[in-house]
């Protein structure tokens, strides 16, 4: 590595992106200028609006003895209180009324406040009558003691507890924010104005020259998360303040400074999967659609970890996204775990470098220089499918799953199953085929392929699932009881269905059709945009994110790996629907039998060997299928 | 006679089932200007970007002074300018300039020193420090056949240099091309403008649909064929292919 090329890369993209009016106005107008203008109109309207709330009195009505124990303390604070001499609950509901006191029916000693909780005024009211209540005692009664409410958090937890709801998730916002653009300008950007071919005809080595971009892009990042942080963290304590002067809350400095270093791997690793999937596109424009999904794949579990009371282990300290959105909230508390920072940071770097070596590659590759590939139009005769068929399928297909058929398989599950199956994926393929002008068997890619290759996918479908299961188990492992009922469900043991038609229903039908839409048009269509390993890796991501269940995604995505393997392979589809085929039929026996639950209490080293032994028959499998060479047959 | 220093053999490149180039050889020496002419998608950028090392052969060899043009070292002893050739837009040339003078690992003062005269040599006294989105596309053109020869390469490799330049850009851009040949350096170049191929050119290759249709001075050619211009000598020749030229 040259490390004066990869400076002098850095200092002139950042120099130029500094010179980039859309660049700056993101990274300071954004966090300087429109936070501060928001807090200031934000404080003044909350502001307006509580004098406005204090300065006016409650309107109320008694009804009962409530009137007659509360009447005289009312009278004694008019600037607090209008009594109405008469009133009902649905003057409250109407507004004309703030609150009402009256007797409980069935028990007169008992006083009821009636209030409207949706109104401001309602709830203002409420809150004063309570202090007035609070002070009306039975005739003869002393108070013998008095109640204070006393809060163990200091003021300063209390702002970082607050601080910790939502600024983590802005910062990472705004990280993503501040890498996107730049990361475009200096890949799709640059091939745009035609200085690429400029810098690649020159001594400078490809991982140099990314590793001095995505430096470039990290650091844009990281100042607009800097910024950000620092701009909202002091506009969210000025609302707070100035909304409401009950509340006053300290802003714990330290621990948002340290909640900000999180700033920087999450800029690298941005920075680094923004540059490497810019680097892929040919246009500005098309960099932005590519990193659009990117951008909210990586906001989804963000927000999760923001939303959710995730603890920063597990699988959750290894989710770009989440890992750092979780790291900055545990920071700001200052409950912070090594092992979960650890994680974060070791697994931070690791996909940074991924995708650092990616991008090196793609720009060592010569797409970028050669000519573009010639366009068919879609629906013209032998059209074949491409990546944008691909994703456009398993969008309807998720769409109908989602809307249609689960609410079918709620009703009757065989039912629902059947038809999602054999309509929805089935269907959907044919109906694709039909409509863009091929043959059914060529978007199936459905060859025979020799008898060594279908005793390889029988190896291979009937080892895996033990290593699958043992590693999903490993990284993400499911509640027992969520394991028994969709057991019960699909493998009902109480003789409602017979072992043949479980077999149907739960191993032959998604062998046929989730190999139909998967590994035939979709692996196929994203082939001719992406390398088999991308290929392969993104068609098994959706696979498993077609699964809807948090605990299913890890097997079902590591199934997929394997079924995209021997497809692409292969070159054919049927490879693969035998060994999803084997796969499904064995857990099915495993669930029949009993036998799942015995293992279930294996010990330690009989785990051992069941795993070893599932290793064993699947790298059999593959040896026989072709090895691990490149796919180039799909 | 020197030894070729630009050298293409039996190189040939496809694109999936489209053959871009094919085994083309053609060798280009020091103090020579050679003109690579052919109409629009003939591959004379493909033949180019070989040589650039932007684009390795499928078949053949590329070579830039003895070393495969892929390399370090071949790169080090080019000076490219693609047909497609931008600027650092919000950069100064001057400071484009000093970026590759670095890549080429120029020290800083060789780099002010070498800045100054092709300043003078070039015209850019005045352009210097402002920004390249600023500038014409004469300017531009200046700027880039600036940082082409910044560091001082015996191989020149310019793909179209004269395209949208106006009568005394090209004039002044082929003067310059005389200057480096007049100083050894071995310059390759493409262009469709035969006019200014027989005004500049010691020896020309004629390109059409990947293959080498002719090769000789704008004399030689024009004797071959038995045409008065090289544009009817060029027609004479892709007649012969039986293709559209």
């Amino acid at each position: 590595m040259n490390l004066r090329h990869v400076r002098l890369t850095f200092v002139k993209e950042l120099r130029e992106a500094l010179r980039d009016r859309r660049t700056l106005a993101i990274m300071i107008l954004l966090p300087l200028v429109v936070y501060p203008l928001l807090s200031i109109l934000a404080a003044q309207v909350a502001a307006s609006r509580e004098k406005k709330r204090d300065e006016r009195p409650s309107t109320i009505a008694l009804h009962g003895p409530a009137r007659e124990a509360l009447a005289d303390h009312i009278g004694q604070n008019p600037t607090l209180f209008v009594l109405l001499p008469a009133g009902t609950a649905a003057d409250v509901e109407s507004g004309r009324l703030d609150a009402l006191v009256e007797a409980d029916n069935a028990d007169q000693d008992r006083w009821v406040v009636l209030y409207d909780a949706s109104r401001d005024e309602s709830r203002i009211a409420e809150a004063r009558l309570g202090e007035v209540l609070a002070k009306v005692l039975p005739d003869g009664c002393v108070p013998r003691f008095v109640v204070e409410k006393r809060s163990l958090a200091s003021r300063a937890r209390v702002g970082g507890y607050l601080l910790s709801k939502a600024l983590p998730l802005f910062v990472v916002l705004m990280v993503l924010l501040g890498a996107f653009y730049p990361a475009i300008d200096v890949t799709a950007g640059e091939r745009e104005r035609g200085t690429l071919e400029t810098v690649l005809s020159s001594p400078i080595r490809r991982t140099d020259l990314m590793l001095g971009k995505v430096l470039a892009v990290a650091a844009l990042a990281a100042l607009t998360g800097v910024l950000n942080l620092a701009s909202m963290a002091i506009t969210l304590m000025q609302i707070l303040r100035l909304g409401n002067h009950s509340i006053v809350l300290d802003v714990p400095w330290g621990h948002a400074l340290a909640s900000s270093l999180v700033i920087f791997p999450a800029a690298l690793l941005f920075a680094a999967a923004f540059v490497a999937l810019g680097a892929t596109a040919r246009t500005f424009k098309e960099a932005q659609t590519l990193l659009l999904p990117a951008y909210f794949l990586t906001v989804a579990p963000a927000l999760a970890a923001a939303i959710g009371e995730y603890r920063l282990a597990g699988i959750a300290a290894w989710v770009p996204g989440m890992n750092v959105t979780l790291l900055a909230r545990d920071l700001m508390l200052g409950r912070t775990g090594l092992p979960g920072t650890l994680a974060t940071l070791a697994s931070t770097l690791l996909f940074s470098a991924l995708a650092l070596a990616l991008a090196a590659r793609i720009y060592d590759s010569e797409r970028l220089v050669a000519p573009a590939p010639a366009r068919r139009l879609a629906g013209s005769p032998g059209h074949g499918t491409n990546a944008g068929d691909a994703l456009v399928l398993f969008a309807l297909a998720f769409l109908m799953l989602y809307f249609v058929f689960l609410p079918i398989e709620k009703r009757h599950l065989v039912t629902g199953l059947l038809i999602s199956e054999w309509v929805g994926l089935l269907g959907l393929v044919a109906l694709y085929a039909r409509m863009s002008g091929q043959r059914l068997a060529s978007v199936l890619a459905l060859t025979w392929p020799p008898p060594r290759v279908w005793l390889g996918a029988a190896l291979i479908g009937c080892g895996a699932w033990a290593a699958v299961a043992t590693l999903s188990e490993w990284l993400l492992p499911a509640p027992k009881a969520m394991l028994e009922e969709l057991r019960k469900s699909l493998v009902p043991l109480d003789g409602s269905r017979g072992f043949f038609a479980t077999l149907f229903l739960v191993a032959l039908s998604p062998a046929i059709c989730e190999e139909a839409l998967f590994r035939g048009p979709i692996l196929r269509g994203l082939r001719t945009r992406l390398g088999p390993g991308s290929a392969v890796l993104l068609q098994a991501a959706l696979f498993g994110l077609f699964h809807l269940d948090v605990y299913r995604l890890i097997p079902s995505t590591l199934l997929g790996v394997l079924l995209g393997y021997l497809a692409l392979q292969t070159g054919s589809i049927v490879p693969a629907t035998i060994a999803h085929f084997c796969n499904n039929a064995v857990l099915v026996t495993l669930a029949s039998f009993r036998l799942d639950q015995r293992m279930e209490h294996m010990s330690h080293r009989a785990t051992t060997l069941l795993v070893m032994a599932s290793l064993a028959l699947t790298a059999s499998g593959i040896a026989l299928v072709g090895g691990l060479g490149r796919g180039r047959k799909m | 006679m020197p030894e070729p220093l630009a050298v293409l053999d039996s190189a040939s490149k496809s694109f999936g089932t489209v053959r871009a180039v094919v085994a083309l050889s053609l060798s280009v020496r020091g103090g020579e200007i050679y003109g690579l002419l052919g109409p629009n998608g003939a591959g004379k950028t493909t033949a180019l970007r070989l040589l650039a090392g932007l684009l390795a052969p499928t078949s053949g060899r590329a070579h830039i002074a003895g070393h495969d043009a892929k390399t370090a070292a071949a790169k080090g002893r080019l000076g490219f300018l693609g047909g497609s050739t931008g600027l650092f837009a919000r950069l100064t040339p001057r400071e484009v300039l000093d970026y590759f003078g670095q890549i080429y690992n120029l020290g800083r003062k060789e780099i002010s020193r070498r800045v100054a005269g092709l300043a003078t040599s070039l015209a850019l006294q005045g352009i210097l420090d402002r920004r390249c989105e600023g500038l014409s596309t004469g300017e531009r053109q200046r700027v880039s056949i600036a940082r082409t020869v910044l560091h001082d390469p015996p191989v020149l490799v310019l793909d179209e240099p004269t395209g949208g330049l106006d009568v005394l850009a090209s004039r002044f851009l082929r003067d310059f091309v005389r200057g480096e040949r007049e100083r050894g350096k071995a310059v390759l170049f493409s262009t469709h403008y035969l006019a200014e191929a027989d005004l500049l050119c010691d020896r020309i290759g004629f390109l059409h649909q990947g293959r080498l249709l002719c090769e000789g001075s704008p004399a030689e050619i024009r004797a071959h064929t038995g045409k008065g211009t090289l544009e009817e000598a060029f027609l004479a020749l892709a007649d012969g292919c039986g293709g559209p030229p």
